[in-house]
This record gives structure tokens, C-alpha cells and sequence, in this order.
């Protein structure tokens, strides 16, 4: 499945070449626009990959008035500059396309990045009808997704201008992190969530919808959701965790012993987009905080340890949980685990708990 | 592993940690501080670009090897971690 598109500006997405229009700049190809507006409604990003100076760039911004969710302007070859987009995406080569009417950008990307699909604009223009551009779901916050990256474009430069603490960013960005039981209508989202995240998942594995709706309706599990936003934008539901034994929605917390109530998160989850942004440490505090006024003595977290979820793990550790040593199981599984005596993670000023 | 070895070490990640968290005053830090919660206020997202610097500098992969990355819990457990490896 394509999840970003990388586009060339000159006689690709501009009806001639950006440079050499003089005053007079080109206008934007209509049906290439169209294909562009048609994907971005699926959940699929765009990003821009030219060898114009970066003005160029603003130029097709403001002439499409599309979001971009990654922009590289400048010399170097295009086969790392798709690269560095879809680093800075977090997306595997193998969800990107690549679209140029030059014939050797296309075929110097073709021969670096053999995942890339490779496309001339003719045959870009039919990408709408094929499977590979067809996403099963498609989630509000899957067809506000290039809008996002392009807010999170916006907020990476004001924060590498900010000189400061993170948590003081955050603040004067206006961060806004909710906390509040997952309902019904959240149940396409989590599904999405389960499928799409990586860095930030404990389960590592995907979810249906229909386990999730049955473990909504459990008594014995509490699903609880976060939602972010800041000045530069609403990112919407971004993560969530499935818990067992919490007061409210939850049933009672396992016994261990007669004395010990334990807590058990088997699914942690959070939008890549949502990184560094103090949502995760916020739901994992809750975690603890919750957990702990039930009367558990102990917050349990079944985490997949493998090289693509460290983002998790350093979280976990954070928020001050702990595997015994060697204790990883068969399944590539340990238990992290923290006491909820003593002092608890904080919960940041910016977090609503509804 | 020297002390020497690792107080080099530590030089760098110092840098490593001003650069993750846009921060000069991290080049200052001292070996006790602490990484995570009040101190450098490592999150995932800054810990995970420091530990990918970490493993192309030093090739050491310490996600890979320390489970509970207790090696994170200072500036000073971290470079003996990494000094102890190459």
C-alpha cells in the first residue's frame, strides 16, 4: 500500500518549468491536481522533491493550496531525497511512489530504491484506480493526514527556533492532551492506530475492529484514548490503551495474592506523529496514576522487544517500569512492570483527564 | 576501559545530547545527571534519535542490549555502557 507520493515540480505538477517562466509562472497540471487532491483524501501524503531552490516549492504550495508533508528543494539526487522523506515520515520505501516526467530521475530512483514505485505523470494519473492507492480504511484523521505533517512541518521550525525546555515548548505551543474512555464511534480509529503504528506500540501486533468493539462492551477492560492538539493544529485521536481492572469502566484489578491488585496494559499505542510531544508519558502516567487509586499495587505492560518499537521501550522506562533481566519470553515478549508506591510519573499541567 | 576512555565518551554524548534536544546547555552536564524526568528530559522521541547516534558512532546498539535501559539512567552510566563495548 502507497502511503506518501513524491512528486516532481517542473512539467509535473506545474504545467512547465518554474525557472525559465520568468514572471509568468506555470500553472498547476489540473489533472495531476486532481489525482493529488483524490489521494490526499485517502490518507495518502504528498511531498515534493525538485531540484528548484526552495521557493519553488512555496510557489506549488500556493498555486495547488495542497499540504506537503515533506518538501526537498535543492541539487543533490532524488533518490535521497526520497529517502530523507521517508525517514522523516517514518514510512518504509516500499509505501512510496514517485512521479517525474524526467526519464533519468526516473530511472536513477528505479535503480537506488527498487521498492519506490516509479511513475510517469500519464501513468500517475490513473494511480486513483489501482489497489496500491486504495486504502480498505480511511479513517477522519487518515483524510486530514498530509494537512497534519504539513502542521507538524510548521511546528518542527518553531521549535527548532525556540530555545527552552521541551515541556516549555510545549506549553507556549498550547498542547492540549486528552485523556477520556474510548466510545463506539472511536472503534475505525483504534483499528487504524493498531495497524499503522510501529515505533510506538506494545502489542506489535494489529487488532480488528470487531476485538476492539468486544473489548469495549467487556467489563473486565477499560479502553481509554488520547487525543492531542496544539496552536498549529488538531491531531485528533493519536493514541490509546487497553487496560484491565481500572475503577469507572473497568472491573475490579487482578488479584495476585490475597494483598496484591495488579493492573495489565496489553495494548499501548501511539501515533508517530504524536512523538516527542508528551502524549505518550501523559497516558502512561495516567496509567499509574489510575491504577493506583483502584488500590493496585502494581502496573503491568506485555511488551514485543524488537528494534523497531524502542521509541516504547524508552517511554516504559521513563515512567519508571522495569523487565526482570533475560526475562523475554518465546514470543519476543516481556513483562515491564513498576511498583505504584511511592511517587508517580507526573501528569503534565496541558493534560485534561475527562 | 579507562576512565579516560570513558570521560571521552561522555564529551560526546554530551554533544550528541545538545544536538537531540536543541539544547547547548546539555554540552555542560554533569556525569550524575539524569537522563529521563527532571534533568535532560530525554522522551522517546530524543532518546531514540540519541541512541541511532550512538550506534553510528560507536556501534554500539544499546537497545539491543539492555532490555530495561537502565544504561540511560545518567549521563555517566551511559558512557561507562558504551566505553565498556569498544
Amino acid at each position: 500500500m502507497i502511503k506518501c507520493v513524491v512528486w516532481d515540480i517542473d512539467n509535473t505538477l506545474l504545467t512547465g518549468v518554474y525557472l525559465e517562466s520568468g514572471a509568468d509562472l506555470p500553472a498547476a497540471d489540473p489533472q495531476l491536481l486532481g489525482v493529488l487532491r483524490e489521494l490526499s483524501g485517502r490518507g495518502i501524503l504528498s511531498a515534493l522533491a525538485s531540484r528548484n531552490p526552495p521557493a519553488a516549492a512555496a510557489y506549488v504550495e500556493q498555486v495547488t493550496g495542497a499540504a506537503f508533508a515533506a518538501v526537498e528543494c535543492g541539487w543533490g539526487s532524488k533518490a535521497d531525497a526520497i529517502s530523507r522523506i521517508a525517514s522523516e515520515l517514518s514510512l518504509a520505501s516500499d509505501a512510496m511512489a514517485f512521479v517525474d516526467d524526467d526519464m533519468v530521475e526516473r530511472a536513477e530512483v528505479t535503480a537506488a530504491l527498487p521498492e519506490v514505485l516509479v511513475l510517469t505523470p500519464e501513468e500517475a494519473a490513473e494511480a486513483p484506480d489501482w489497489p496500491q492507492f486504495s486504502p480498505a480504511v480511511i479513517t477522519a484523521e487518515g483524510r486530514r493526514r498530509s494537512q497534519l505533517y504539513a502542521e507538524r512541518r510548521r511546528r518542527q521550525a518553531a521549535a527548532a527556533e525556540f530555545a527552552g525546555s521541551r515541556d516549555d515548548f510545549l506549553r507556549h505551543v498550547g498542547t492540549r492532551i486528552t485523556i477520556a474512555p474510548a466510545a463506539a464511534a472511536d472503534l475505525p480509529r483504534l483499528h487504524e492506530l493498531s495497524v499503522r503504528t510501529h515505533q510506538l506500540n506494545s502489542a506489535g501486533e494489529p487488532v480488528t475492529q470487531a476485538d476492539l468493539a468486544r473489548t469495549l462492551a467487556s467489563p473486565e477492560h477499560a479502553v481509554i484514548t488520547v487525543r492531542l492538539a496544539d496552536d498549529f493544529g488538531d491531531d485528533g485521536l493519536v493514541g490509546a490503551a487497553i487496560s484491565t481492572g481500572h475503577g469507572g469502566s473497568g472491573g475490579p484489578a487482578v488479584p495476585v495474592s490475597s494483598q496484591v491488585l495488579v493492573v495489565i496494559a496489553p495494548l499501548i499505542m501511539m501515533s508517530c506523529r504524536a512523538l516527542g510531544r508528551g502524549a505518550l508519558d501523559a497516558l502512561l502516567a495516567w496509567l499509574c496514576r489510575a491504577a493506583a487509586a483502584d488500590g493496585a499495587a502494581e502496573l503491568r505492560v506485555p511488551c514485543l522487544v524488537t528494534d523497531r518499537n524502542v521509541p516504547m521501550r524508552l517511554a516504559l522506562a521513563a515512567a519508571g517500569l522495569r523487565a526482570e533481566a533475560g526475562s523475554v519470553a518465546p514470543d519476543g515478549r516481556a513483562i515491564f512492570a513498576r511498583p505504584l508506591a511511592g511517587e508517580l510519573p507526573a501528569l503534565p499541567d496541558w493534560a485534561i483527564v475527562e | 576501559m579507562t576512565t579516560d576512555q570513558a570521560g571521552a565518551v561522555a564529551d560526546e554524548v554530551r554533544a550528541m545530547l545538545a544536538q537531540v534536544t536543541g539544547r547547548a546547555e546539555m554540552l555542560d552536564v554533569s556525569l550524575e545527571t539524569r537522563l529521563f524526568g527532571a534533568g535532560v528530559g530525554l522522551d522517546s522521541l530524543a532518546g531514540t534519535l540519541l541512541l541511532r547516534q550512538v550506534q553510528r558512532r560507536f556501534g554500539v546498539d544499546v537497545a539491543g542490549e539492555d532490555l530495561n535501559l537502565d544504561s540511560l539512567e545518567t549521563l555517566g552510566t551511559l558512557a561507562n555502557f558504551i566505553a565498556a563495548r569498544i
